[in-house]
């Protein structure tokens, strides 16, 4: 066991934590809009990298609107979702249950449709900043893992801006936290549920653009990304966006840790540990409440 | 005045409005209005079907009969479009967004008001009527007490201009004093030209400020009283014992 690797790998595990935590308050926005855990989550992450790889090798089109245009087209698909297979569950009062596994179901489909129109090769998108990485004492800080950080704090930021400064933003809380009472004020309590499915997806987009020039992307990445950023929102307590990130973030460095420790094999099995841990010791996450 | 109300004045007219959960009518078919410028309370024992009724009125449940605001048909399933057509509710235990500031709280009952200057205008009027929650505006609303938090949920309706403003049981769990104070402003209100259709248990209170009451029991309106007729409350005790 060799542990001198160990601040290394807890720099990518910082890395990778972030977008567990972006995945996470993916989420919890769609969460406390509706009570619906969406597990098309992972979709959106696979989506935003296959798209912004699409736009820039076949397209030519510049990095940065190559991922715009895929943000944007990914928080459409959530819009799509909300509306063909959320919203007639709603509207004849399906139990939870069954928007939850529709959502699953909606998972495979656009994971089986990128298959077939994008084939089953891993793809791969170059570093933001094409520069070797920086040394800060024996620590080799990549440009990628810099964006990862700067880009998912930021994201974070503007939407916690979004939730406290706007109308739109508290409209969207108050759904969250009364959804009746918002409707009785004349809050369009439906339109903010699309508008919760759009930005979710729009944070899974921008989750997969960051990570897939430290790794690739393909028609099946969505599932694991689903699980890991769940598990992020589990630890930050379901329903706390910034819970959530917090709990990306130690997730990521679990799975670091176990990976140096234990081995590579370990890296599911520390974060499901965490899962379960949290599951039987603090269900309401680390910022809830003992239970 | 009871009978009078042509088309014209009538504000709200609930007509053969039924309401069920699952299987169980919980309110038969039922007529009420609600004429111009009337405080009309609704009045009955717990179980009645008063709360059911205003759900039904706002399409909060499965419902079925007509409901007219001043003429034109109310959609019967969106509480969204009858807010936005100046039906609005102050649900039973108030429905305020606990964890948002007070200004949150008003800033969102005007959600569909259009201007800044719109805005001020009816901040102004709920200040003046509750003066208190200008005290708490930074205040987070779960932590104001009781009746504050009921003066809350009737300043957040009134901040999207109700055109008629319907209340569940606005004194439940406040102190008599605060209860008063409560039916005091909106009796204030009402003498604005507000009408006003209120829901309520304690009987005596509703109708010192109404000007016609429904009794209702078991999911149906049973009487129609004048409360300036009533002389002793033995007489609605009445109603509910034959």
């Amino acid at each position: 066991m060799d542990l001198s690797y160990l601040p290394q790998i807890a720099l990518s595990g910082i890395g990778i934590g972030c977008i567990y935590g972006l995945i996470g308050i993916g989420f919890c926005v769609i969460y406390n809009a509706s009570g619906i855990v969406n597990f098309a989550q992972g979709a959106f992450v696979m989506l935003g990298g296959m798209i912004t790889h699409t736009m820039l090798h076949r397209y030519g089109v510049p990095m940065i609107a190559s991922a715009a245009i895929a943000i944007a087209a990914v928080s459409l698909a959530g819009i799509v979702i909300e509306r063909v297979v959320v919203r007639p569950l709603w509207n004849r009062n399906a139990t939870m249950f069954v928007m939850i596994l529709a959502t699953l179901a909606a998972q495979i489909v656009i994971e089986r449709s990128t298959l077939i129109v994008a084939g089953d090769q891993p793809r791969t998108l170059p570093a933001f900043t094409d520069l070797p990485p920086m040394m800060l004492g024996g620590l080799a800080v990549s440009y990628q893992f810099l964006w990862i950080v700067a880009a998912s704090l930021a994201t974070v930021a503007a939407l916690a801006l979004f939730f406290k400064t706007t109308l739109v933003g508290k409209a969207m809380r108050a759904c969250a936290i009364n959804r009746e009472a918002a409707a009785l004020q004349g809050i369009p309590v439906s339109r903010m549920l699309a508008l919760s499915f759009a930005l979710s997806a729009a944070l899974g987009a921008i989750a997969g653009i960051l990570i897939t020039p430290t790794q690739y992307t393909a028609f099946n990445v969505g599932v694991p990304f689903a699980i890991n950023g769940f598990i992020a929102a589990i630890v930050g307590g379901f329903g706390r966006p910034l819970g959530a990130f917090v709990g990306g973030i130690m997730l990521g460095l679990a799975q670091a840790i176990a990976i140096v420790v234990f081995g590579a094999g370990f890296k599911n099995v520390a974060a499901l540990s965490v899962l379960l841990l949290f599951l039987f010791v603090r269900p309401s996450g680390i910022f809830g409440s003992a239970k | 005045m009871t009978e009078a109300g042509s088309a014209a004045t009538r504000v709200l007219d609930v007509a053969g409005l039924s309401a069920r959960y699952g299987h169980i009518e919980a309110l038969h078919p039922t007529d009420v209005r609600v004429e111009d410028r009337e405080l009309v309370a609704i009045l009955g024992p717990n179980g009645a079907g008063k709360s059911t009724l205003m759900r039904a009125i706002m399409g909060l449940v499965e419902n079925a009969g007509t409901v007219r605001f001043r003429g034109r048909p109310l959609p019967r399933r969106a509480p969204e479009a009858c807010a936005a057509d100046g039906v609005v509710l102050v649900p039973e235990g108030r429905g305020i967004f606990g964890p948002m500031s007070v200004a949150e709280n008003l800033e969102l009952g005007a959600y569909l008001s259009g201007s800044k200057a719109e805005f001020e205008r009816r901040q102004e009027r709920v200040f003046s009527l509750f003066p208190r929650l200008k005290e708490r505006l930074s205040q987070v609303a779960g932590s104001l007490s009781g009746g504050e938090q009921q003066m809350l949920a009737i300043g957040r309706a009134l901040m999207s201009d109700p055109k008629i403003l319907l209340l569940d049981e606005p004194s439940l769990g406040l102190a008599p004093r605060v209860v008063e104070e409560i039916l005091g402003s909106l009796s204030a209100l009402n003498r604005e030209g507000l009408p006003i259709l209120l829901v309520e248990q304690k009987a005596p209170l509703a109708l010192k400020i109404a000007q016609r009451a429904y009794l209702l029991s078991v999911g149906r309106v049973i009487a129609e009283i004048d409360p300036r007729k009533v002389s002793s409350y033995d007489e609605i005790a009445h109603y509910y014992l034959s």
